[in-house]
């Protein structure tokens, strides 16, 4: 058998298709308001009206981020793997996306170019590479 | 939208069991404050006409087991959750089925232990994904990162808030960190980082604990009043988020900023009274830089202003408007169910001048707001008529 990528949650994201570099974000589309949203819904939240399926762009602007040490209030330790980044990342949609980041504080500025990118984080149960995704400064 | 209560309600009795990291029974707490609201208000269990529970963790009818306690006397008795509001939410719950004519007199009652509940910001090792950056320390540092890069705030500003919650909370014996001596800013900062540029002594307290208050009509108020000040509930305001241009649908644990502008709008309408009417008020200080945000969205002063307002320490006790005044959020304490009770707890004790050393002199209206996952936002505006 043959081992495959999967993502984690397909609701969420895809990955990269053909000469795609990067994967892409699910999200919807409302043409009467013009606004986009990510995840997919079922109408819009401002006109009520329908929406349609699209894949959002896979690069963005950094608009704040943090590094969590310790979550919970500080009651819980992340141990040896130290923690990891979080940041918000503003999409040419108009989209704001919260979502972990790939790299060290020293990359992320508020306005750096921010990529989407896949990250592994297991097997499924037939032995496929599971990967969710992160964004990760765009050099 | 501000919707008014059709009848005046009043608060009757208000009582706690004191906010600890001690692991107790909730059960067993919310029947100490219970208890303790009731001999406040002078009234047995037979009085009250309803009980609003609200708790996050305990399972299904602990409302109802802890009810039976104070007597099987058939009254409603209903279970409120709404994150972090809970407490908030049974309040408003239990004013507006006064206000509406349901009952005469209603109990409000959160308990909970945030240690014990289940599931919220654990570690799952090297599965990490979006559904794990839910987390309060990660949600709002970034609302101070993005705060730092756009008012110059600085870390020194957030210690600031953080130890005069500390020291707010050291002569409040309802609070669960009470330091045994004067929190320097210097000594927040010191602390654990746990999410940049928040450190542990920053982070809400979050142990155990219950808080209880009583509604009544202004009949009932008068009745038992027997010459102490009467407690009216001039707002009671409560909403969800609205659309805003960079909104957060997916890891946001709280709505925009905006959702608590429009609720304190809308309990400044209802009471028919302005900022600068308030003597103090009660934040959702998880973090300092939610309360330095709220001193802007609750209009106590312009937009960039927060940080001059804790620079000059307006905000303390003793200044032009002073916050958490019990200690917060980050002292006080954050239970869960019982927080926003918590609230109501010490702005009744002040509004009624029994607050000891923390007193603010001569208080007469008090602000209480809580923001809860969701995302909810509820302010409430208490007044001393007498």
């Amino acid at each position: 058998m043959t081992s495959t990528t999967v993502p984690t949650d397909p609701k969420l994201f895809r990955l990269a298709e053909g000469d795609e570099t990067r994967p892409h974000l699910l999200g919807s589309y409302a043409p009467e308001s013009g606004l986009s949203f990510w995840p997919r819904r079922y109408r819009c939240p401002v006109t009520h009206t329908p929406v349609t399926d699209v894949d959002l762009s896979p690069e963005g602007v950094l608009y704040a981020w943090t590094f969590l040490h310790v979550p919970r209030m500080g009651n819980i330790s992340f141990g040896d793997s130290g923690g990891y980044g979080v940041g918000q990342i503003d999409l040419p949609e108009g989209v704001r996306i919260q979502a972990p980041l790939l790299g060290t504080t020293d990359d992320w500025k508020i306005g750096t170019k921010m990529g989407l990118t896949t990250f592994p984080v297991g097997e499924d149960a037939d032995g496929n590479e599971l990967v969710t995704f992160r964004f990760e400064a765009v050099r | 939208m501000a919707t008014k209560l059709s009848r005046d309600v009043y608060v009757i009795g208000v009582g706690m069991h004191r906010f600890n990291n001690e692991r107790l029974d909730p059960t067993a707490m919310a029947d100490v404050a219970g208890m303790r609201a009731l001999e406040d208000a002078g009234i047995d269990f037979d009085d009250v006409g309803a009980l609003y529970n609200g708790y996050l963790g305990g399972g299904m009818a602990s409302g109802v087991r802890v009810a039976k306690e104070f007597g099987m006397t058939g009254i409603p008795v209903t279970h409120v959750e709404n994150a972090s509001a809970t407490g908030s939410c049974a309040f408003g719950e239990a004013v507006h089925a006064v206000a509406g004519g349901r009952v005469d007199s209603a109990m409000a009652l959160g308990f909970d232990d945030m240690n014990q509940l289940g599931g919220i910001g654990r570690s799952r090792g090297k599965s990490i994904g979006a559904e794990d950056v839910m987390l309060p320390a990660a949600f709002f540092a970034m609302w101070a990162t993005r705060r730092m890069h756009d008012a110059g705030t600085t870390v020194e500003t957030f210690a600031k808030i953080a130890a005069k919650n500390w020291n707010h909370a050291r002569s409040n014996p309802m609070a669960q960190r009470q330091a045994d001596h004067e929190i320097t800013p210097d000594e927040v900062l010191s602390s654990t980082l746990i999410s940049y540029p928040h450190t542990s002594m920053m982070a809400c307290a979050s142990g155990g604990g219950a808080a209880a208050a009583i509604v009544a009509t202004k009949e009932v108020a008068e009745r038992i009043a027997g010459g102490r000040p009467m407690i009216r509930v001039s707002a009671s305001q409560q909403r969800s988020e609205t659309y805003t241009d960079g909104h957060v649908f997916l890891g946001a644990v709280i709505g925009p900023a905006q959702m608590t502008r429009d609720t304190a709008a809308d309990a400044y309408e209802e009471a028919g009274i302005g900022p600068a009417d308030i003597d103090l008020i009660q934040v959702h200080d998880a973090f300092p830089v939610e309360e330095l945000v709220y001193y802007e969205l609750l209009g106590i002063c312009g937009e960039g202003e927060g940080d001059g307002l804790v620079a000059d320490g307006e905000t303390s006790l003793g200044g032009r408007i002073p916050f958490s005044t019990d200690g917060g959020l980050t002292a006080r304490g954050h239970p869960g169910g019982p927080t926003g009770l918590a609230q109501i707890h010490e702005t009744t004790m002040q509004l009624r001048h029994e607050a000891g050393v923390r007193q603010v002199e001569g208080a007469r209206t008090g602000l209480c707001h809580m923001a809860g996952a969701g995302s909810v936002c509820v302010v409430h505006i208490l007044q001393r008529t007498t």
